[in-house]
């Protein structure tokens, strides 16, 4: 095989998942949800959602259909599923969210879009599933920053069967004595499979492989990377343990720490790996997505100081909102907007000049973008992150929604920069075909061509 | 890598310098993808190659591009390029 196809529905996931980012961030700003209601209320179930599901999963979903088949050197198992899945997976999320808006009590009836919205989420995951994993179970040995994406699968399937579970019990459809026994224990978990084994799993192992390419640094497969895997596929394990016994109506309030402990051991390996990638790398000069990498796996390392802190003080219970805040907007997003950044310059290259690469002059990857401009949203949105969860800890909303409409802001300028790098609007250099330069398609698919 | 490059190797060595990786900026040359050019008695050229990264979409696309500037150079009949990852490019095999 001579190198990966472009995924030609990865840019149409992220500009889905940017306008999710918008749609939760927004709601944030003006107090629908968290931190002005209670974390279990259902509007912050509304922006939870549109976060994690909208934002995170979809922009997870996109990068990894483009950069599995790099991970493995193998062709994308099933592509043509990945516009069913997009469009199974945006209706979903809408239907939930209205299910959840009833829920709240604004609109009468309408539960039942809970189940249907969580059916077409579960399925339209259970499809990535099958084209990811599909990818992975083609290269044999499957390589170390694979195993983490495989990990990653596997929680993924068990976040979406356990929301369509909470989803069935919530909307009174059924009336199962196990399902209800999960729903005050079961929630955490699900969050755990979500946040921690499909996403930071994932990040994982794309981060060991993207990291290394980008900083030039010497590729090889640690002690202290398959330690990690080990420590999260353990917590991973402890976690479905724990959720059996929930279902088996069986007390596990001591074990809970468990699968956190684990992962909180997995993110500290990470660190130092993160670490040495950095340190022995033979690219001097860092862009500005690998300062933001740097920046987003710091973030985890806070994550880690503050899960400690909470636990020895007791407030674990307490904060535990603030704790997912620093893991989804720290971690999770601004490694995701750092990566998006070069992943858009370099595909947007892919397309327009890879083809006419040796034939003409063709512009570099990095004079697609302008960092200069855009380094200031990315530091405005990191500022406002440290900002609301300074406040979040002092239990103070107000100026969690002034810092939440600022990280929307600092998102909106990014993707205006996005947009711009979309447009060529950077570099003067004609593309392959000229016909782009008039009508750029922002995120729909562009067939590529080669002459 | 050729100890006494002919002629018609060095001028193809030249004509790839213009081939730039993407991702990095430099030329294919520089960079120490380029293992191996070799040109037969019927200036039939074989070139021998790697990339940084295995299995990266840009990959197809150097390839054409090496093949086609090679092809451009004056006396050459045909070129055939090899795609290898053995050994695996290392950044020390960057030119300073």
């Amino acid at each position: 095989m001579q190198g990966a196809s472009i995924s030609r529905w990865t840019m149409s996931y992220f500009a889905a998942a940017l306008v999710f980012l918008l749609a939760g961030q927004a709601l944030l700003a003006v107090g629908f949800g968290y931190p002005v209601k209670p974390v279990e209320a259902p509007e912050t179930l509304v922006i939870v959602h549109l976060l994690a599901v909208g934002w995170l999963g979809l922009l997870f979903c996109g990068a990894l259909l483009q950069f599995v088949p790099v991970l493995v050197s193998k062709p994308l198992h099933a592509p043509h599923l990945a516009l069913h899945a997009l469009v199974l997976l945006i209706g979903g999320l809408l239907l939930l969210c209205c299910g959840f808006i009833h829920l709240a009590g604004y609109v009468e009836g309408g539960l039942v879009l809970l189940p249907i919205g969580g059916l077409l989420l579960a399925t339209g995951f259970t499809l990535i599933a099958v084209m990811i994993g599909g990818t992975v179970l083609q290269a044999r040995p499957v390589a170390l920053s694979a195993r983490f994406v495989g990990l990653g699968l596997i929680s993924l399937l068990a976040t979406a069967g356990l929301g369509l579970a909470f989803a069935l019990e919530l909307s009174g459809l059924t009336d199962t004595g196990w399902l209800h026994a999960l729903i005050p224990g079961g929630l955490s978990l699900h969050a755990y499979f979500g946040l921690i084994g499909w996403m930071s799993a994932s990040a994982f192992g794309v981060s060991y492989r993207l990291m290394t390419m980008f900083l030039l640094s010497p590729e090889a497969e640690r002690t202290t990377s398959r330690t990690a895997l080990a420590l999260l596929a353990a917590g991973i394990a402890a976690a479905a343990a724990i959720l059996l016994s929930l279902a088996l109506g069986r007390e596990t309030s001591v074990a809970v720490h468990l699968p956190l402990g684990l992962a909180a051991a997995a993110a500290l390996l990470f660190g130092y790996d993160v670490l040495t990638i950095y340190r022995t790398r033979k690219r001097k000069s860092l862009e500005l997505n690998t300062i933001m990498s740097a920046g987003a796996v710091a973030a985890l390392m806070l994550s880690v100081l503050l899960y400690l802190t909470l636990v020895l003080t007791g407030r674990l219970q307490d904060d535990i909102g603030t704790l997912v805040y620093l893991v989804g907007f720290g971690w999770l997003s601004l490694l995701g907007l750092g990566q998006l950044y070069k992943i858009v310059a370099f595909m947007t290259w892919l397309e327009y000049y890879g083809p006419v690469l040796g034939r003409r002059p063709v512009p570099r990857v990095q004079d697609l973008v302008n960092e200069r401009r855009a380094s200031g949203w990315f530091y405005l949105y990191a500022a406002m992150v440290a900002v609301a969860v300074a406040f979040l800890l002092a239990g103070i909303a107000f100026p969690v929604q002034v810092a939440a409409l600022g990280q929307a802001i600092a998102a909106a300028g990014l993707m205006v920069e996005l947009a711009r790098t979309r447009h060529l609007c950077y570099v003067s250099t004609e593309p392959a075909d000229s016909k782009v330069r008039r009508h750029p398609p922002l995120f729909l698919p562009n067939p590529v061509e080669r002459s | 890598m050729d100890d006494e490059p002919t002629e018609l190797v060095q001028r193809i060595r030249d004509a790839l310098a213009d081939v730039i990786d993407p991702e990095l900026g430099r030329d294919v040359v520089g960079l120490g993808l380029i293992y191996a050019i070799e040109a037969d008695e019927e200036d039939t050229v074989r070139i021998t190659m790697t990339t940084t990264t295995a299995g990266c979409p840009a990959v197809g696309f150097l390839v054409d591009a090496v093949r086609f500037a090679a092809t451009e150079v004056q006396g050459v009949r045909s070129v055939e390029v090899r795609l290898t990852y053995e050994p695996r490019w290392r950044p020390e095999m960057m030119t300073a």
